[in-house]
């Protein structure tokens, strides 16, 4: 296993033993042997009855390939369950079948399930074969689907391609999330996205409408 | 009194049916996964449709405080299609193991067809193996042999009668579910099925145990408020609160708890506060 997956292993051991204990060997990811599709995804669907939905809290944090390091204190248990798992059943397929095996549990996904999944993208291997998900979730009208992938999430400033990168940031402020909140903002300011935000300012201005304070965020300072 | 609807299809309702669900006092709901009034062509619509029984739906009710659970199965229509069945009860696994999913179903008959014999005793082989409860749909035609054909199966696979909800009943029905261990539904339409004052008859005759009241609305001429409305003339004709509140509240918790997964800490409370989110935004 990946270093990720070791710290979120020794995490979810430490917070809740007895449901550890049982539930990496059910779920068909712990010891190397083939991945067993149904009985993954039983673990999987069960993370949240297993673990709970307690947030991890402040001072844990999870480290990319890349070496980017951030924040995972937001993440409930059982999305650490489930990004565990994501991790684990990445490792056991050949490289070809995974970005398939991704889509599958994501689309098929309840609302924290497609949480976990997005949360974990930035610790795949090779996570820009990951990107079609991520985008989707910037399309999703669920707002804690969307702010998985917006929020306290290195991908999309790390994978996204500018017009897409743009999208998301704008529809942070449309939906009332604190623009702080995107990782890495800094390294994606560009004169389109200030180009966007001084258009939707001139538009809530016209419609006699406040103006969020957050999209003044958008350009370069 | 909080209010619990059993039996409705919120996937074919408006925010607006959820807003005055909402004020009426309704604080959870279950979705049983059925037909969407056209018959599908595709296994992959019955995916799109089960995804967003635990995901999208959960969370426009969550907006208005209303707490969604779902239950999922192939149902007794669709069932006859065999270009269809065998692939979406292959599916069922996958969803049956998750979080808001509280029984499968619906089952049951619609035309007692050997097709529907087939997969009504399968999916009950699916409920035993996770844990769930079932909730057996009654058919409109020749209603009275098909709830004894449905008993007869639940008897005749040894699927305990305590987790069955036999649902749409009727003056001729509800003895016939009474006389077993399963709990008898009702589904209270504005023209047909069951009415208010039937039901409250109904009440007065057999009591509160097991029984259970639902809207069963969805994109047909039905109402979302029939479960308040019945309460209303129960209420209006002298029907102890106690009996009230165990037909509009205890009883379905009391049954669909059996799946270990309902959740109802906080249920009618505040709606999720998601400043200017998606669909309340208006």
């Amino acid at each position: 296993m990946s270093d990720p997956a070791a710290m979120l292993a020794a995490l979810l051991e430490r917070r809740r033993p007895t449901a550890f204990a049982t539930w990496l060997a059910d779920a068909s990811v712990a010891s190397g042997a083939a991945l067993n599709r149904v009985a993954f995804e039983i673990a999987f669907a069960s993370a949240g009855r297993r673990f709970g939905t307690a947030a991890i809290g402040s001072g844990a944090t999870v480290a990319g390939a890349g070496g980017r390091t951030w924040s995972i204190a937001g993440w409930g248990l059982d999305e650490a369950a489930r990004a565990l798992l994501v991790l684990g059943g990445v490792a056991a397929l050949p490289a070809a079948d995974q970005p398939a095996f991704v889509d599958g549990l994501y689309r098929a996904g309840a609302l924290r399930e497609r949480q976990a999944v997005l949360r974990a993208l930035a610790l795949l291997p090779d996570p820009a074969r990951f990107c079609a998900i991520a985008l989707d979730a910037c399309r999703a009208s669920a707002q804690p689907v969307f702010e998985a992938i917006a929020c306290e999430n290195p991908y999309p400033a790390a994978w996204f391609a500018e017009p897409s990168f743009n999208q998301m940031a704008l529809k942070a402020v449309f939906t009332g999330v604190a623009v702080a909140r995107i990782l890495d903002l800094e390294t994606r300011r560009t004169a389109d996205l200030a180009r966007m935000a001084a258009d939707y300012a001139a538009e809530r201005r016209a419609a006699g409408r406040p103006v969020p304070t957050d999209l003044a965020l958008l350009a370069a300072p | 009194m909080k209010l619990f609807d059993p039996h409705i299809h919120m996937t074919s309702r408006t925010t607006a049916d959820y807003e005055a669900m909402a004020a009426a006092g309704i604080a959870a709901v279950i979705e049983p996964a059925f037909w969407l009034g056209q018959p599908r062509t595709h296994v992959g619509s019955f995916e799109d449709y089960f995804a967003s029984l635990v995901g999208w739906e959960p969370f426009r009710a969550s907006q208005f405080g209303i707490r969604h659970f779902c239950t999922i199965a192939l149902n007794p229509k669709e069932a006859n299609d065999e270009r269809l069945a065998a692939g979406v009860v292959a599916l069922l696994p996958r969803y049956l193991a998750k979080d808001g999913v509280v029984a499968v179903g619906e089952v049951g008959y619609d035309e007692q067809t050997p097709i529907e014999d087939r997969w009504f005793a399968e999916q009950l082989a699916l409920a035993r193996r996770f844990g769930l409860p079932a909730l057996v749909h009654t058919p409109h035609r020749d209603k009275k042999r098909g709830t004894e054909r449905s008993l007869a199966l639940v008897r005749e696979v040894g699927f305990p009668e305590e987790r069955v909800l036999i649902d749409h009943n009727n003056e001729e029905t509800l003895p016939l579910v009474l006389r077993t261990g399963c709990w008898a539904g009702h589904s209270i339409y504005p023209n047909s099925k069951m009415d208010e004052p039937r039901m409250a008859a109904l009440v007065r005759q057999y009591g509160s145990e097991r029984i259970l009241i639902n809207s069963a609305a969805d994109w047909g001429i039905s109402d979302p408020l029939k479960v308040p409305k019945t309460v209303a003339v129960m209420r209006a004709q002298g029907i102890a609160e106690d009996t009230i509140e165990a037909i509009a509240w205890r009883n379905p918790v009391a049954f669909f708890a059996q799946s270990g997964r309902l959740v109802l800490d906080d249920a009618g409370g505040p709606p999720d506060a998601f400043a200017g989110n998606t669909v309340r935004r208006g």
